[in-house]
């Protein structure tokens, strides 16, 4: 086993133990609402980064199969009387089915057309969710019953909803490793790295995309919903256009090169620290758009990128980007 | 037999004919220079071949099978494989990768069975890796396999991308520009390359401007001007082929200077 090897298995062992004590050691309810969060938005950080990596497309309509996910898994509970254990999936599948009925058209032309039409997706399923009175109007639905009991596990207290969350994460991330690692992630890779080489080699790039469109809206729509019967109430105006950007900041502010690691990261940074500045609801968007650019301007890598290849971080790379930043800006006055 | 034939392909860009009729037959086993001024269609009549275009008439066989308008990763299964004019690689892969991304067609397994990394999945995969070492040994790049692509020199870098195309097991191997760029010492090995892996029973279409090489190198030539064949043959023959001359001197720099 490689030294590199060897620090991968230590770096993941250590961090499933943090996650799996987390909540013994801080026992404050909050907190520990924060961490569910943080999974919750770690699982579509990773959805971002999935539909970026491994097809190069950019999806700013992640909020809608979220919205999708939650209101099918509350609507088969609500109106079906359905069990939480079996909507759950159901919730998945009809997430994914959604997914492939757009992916198919709208992939065949992945550059800027998809995403405009991914953000005018989120737009039409916010709008049909507020406006259709049986999609619960734009009040959505309140008093969403809670998971059913399973044996003496009760979901009254945030901790049997922090492990529920937990083993759908490490759910999602086995499954991404698995398929990263095989040869429908190194197809993946291909498409990503050059979309006219992968044709080539024989890949079917239309194909590969779609399929990484699909699972990576399932699993939006698996947290989707968990979120719903977690907090219990959803309304259309949760999952409006400005949660999906919020979502594109995790990846990136993490490393984007990093399918996994990356968005977890940025995502435990980005539901803590406006929490522990007590930043209030109104300039959180302020907040969240000049770190997005001061990111992307100055660590396009993000963390890890920057951690990993250091000379991104000498100040002359810095300095430099200023520079250009001023000339710019002299430009713009001159004119 | 046959290897392809391509039969009267015309393809429009708007009102612009990029190439006009062109009929040609490559054999089994033989390397056919495809040549021409800048402009000629050369690098179209690949993007053709190779399913990145659509053709506005005609028709393409290959081993006797019509693959008209089929799309381009169809095409690679059928066994044509090409290289590109600019450099295209996985630039951000190591050389093993950009090796053993591009044997894609040769998994038998079903992709689910993938996902679970299952023991004949694993075994598949340790096959595959044998045949990259292979392949990277007979072009000479073993000792560079853990480089990133992009850092390879340029001559590297072309061999890399025949490398890809042949990691498809190809029956037909297009080449556009093989030994652009590069200096004479570069230029030998990558003749030597394409020597070998003809020797391996693969069909080559090779378009090139360095003269001496294609004459050197191909069996027979096909000369294209604006669009349309203007001759075919052996070297010797093109050489002296009046209108081959005349196409050529047209141009300020005379690429005919072999003559």
């Amino acid at each position: 086993m490689t030294n590199k090897r060897l620090g991968k298995v230590i770096i993941t062992i250590l961090g499933l133990i943090i996650l799996l004590l987390l909540p013994l050691v801080v026992k404050n309810p909050y907190w520990q609402h924060l961490f569910i969060m943080g999974l919750v938005n770690s699982v579509l950080g990773m959805t971002f980064s999935m539909i970026f990596c491994c097809a190069g497309m950019v999806n700013l309509g992640i909020g809608a199969f979220f919205a999708i996910g939650a209101y099918a898994s509350t609507m088969l509970v609500i109106m079906g009387n359905w069990s939480f254990w079996l909507a759950l999936p159901l919730a998945v599948i009809i997430t994914g089915i959604i997914a492939l009925a757009f992916g198919f058209v709208s992939i065949r032309n992945p550059g800027v057309p998809f995403v405009l039409m991914t953000i005018i997706f989120a737009e039409i399923v916010t709008q049909m969710t507020g406006q259709i009175q049986l999609f619960g109007g734009w009040g959505g639905f309140i008093m969403i019953p809670r998971p059913d009991s399973i044996g003496p596990i009760e979901f009254k207290t945030k901790l049997p909803y922090y492990y529920l969350i937990l083993s759908l994460f490490l759910l999602i991330v086995l499954f991404l490793k698995g398929i990263y690692t095989s040869r429908i992630g190194r197809a993946w890779k291909a498409i990503s790295l050059s979309p006219h080489l992968a044709e080539t080699i024989g890949i079917n790039v239309y194909r590969y995309r779609v399929l990484a469109f699909v699972i990576a809206s399932s699993a939006a729509g698996l947290v989707g919903s968990f979120y719903a019967h977690y907090s219990q109430t959803i309304a259309p105006a949760s999952f409006s256009g400005f949660f999906s950007i919020l979502v594109q900041l995790y990846p990136i502010l993490g490393g984007i090169n990093f399918y996994i690691l990356g968005p977890t990261l940025g995502a435990g940074i980005m539901t803590f620290i406006p929490e522990y500045l007590r930043i209030t609801k109104e300039i959180e968007p302020i907040i969240t758009g000049l770190l997005l650019l001061a990111i992307i301007i100055f660590f396009p890598g993000g963390i890890l990128g920057s951690l990993i290849n250091f000379p991104h971080l000498r100040l002359t790379v810095i300095s430099n980007r200023l520079k250009e930043i001023r000339a710019w800006l002299s430009i713009i006055k001159s004119r | 037999m046959a290897n392809l034939e391509v039969k009267k392909v015309t393809k429009y860009f708007g009102g612009l004919a990029a190439i006009q009729d062109i009929d040609l037959d490559v054999f089994d086993s033989e390397i056919m220079g495809l040549i021409g001024p800048n402009g000629a269609g050369k690098t179209t009549l690949f993007n053709i071949i190779s399913g990145f275009y659509p053709l506005t008439s005609g028709n393409i066989m290959f081993k006797g099978e019509d693959i008209t308008g089929l799309r381009a990763d169809v095409i690679a299964k059928k066994g044509i494989a090409r290289t590109f004019q600019l450099t295209t690689l996985f630039l951000r892969a190591t050389v093993f990768d950009n090796v053993f991304i591009g044997f894609h067609m040769h998994y038998r397994q079903a992709g689910w069975k993938a996902l679970f990394h299952i023991p004949a999945v694993k075994k598949e995969e340790l096959i595959i890796k044998q045949k990259v070492k292979e392949l990277l040994n007979i072009t000479g790049l073993t000792q560079l396999k853990d480089e990133l692509a992009i850092n390879l020199p340029h001559g590297y870098q072309r061999i890399l991308g025949v490398c890809i195309a042949l990691s498809c097991n190809p029956k037909l191997l297009l080449l556009d520009e093989p030994l652009t760029g590069m200096d004479p010492t570069e230029k030998l090995v990558m003749v030597d390359l394409i020597k070998k892996i003809r020797i391996r029973g693969i069909t080559i279409v090779v378009v090139e401007h360095d003269m001496k090489a294609v004459m050197r190198l191909c069996d027979r030539i096909i000369v294209l001007n604006h669009g349309k064949k203007i001759a075919e043959g052996l070297p010797e023959e093109i050489i002296h082929n009046r209108e081959v001359i005349e196409a050529y001197l047209g141009r300020e720099d005379g690429e005919m200077d072999v003559v």
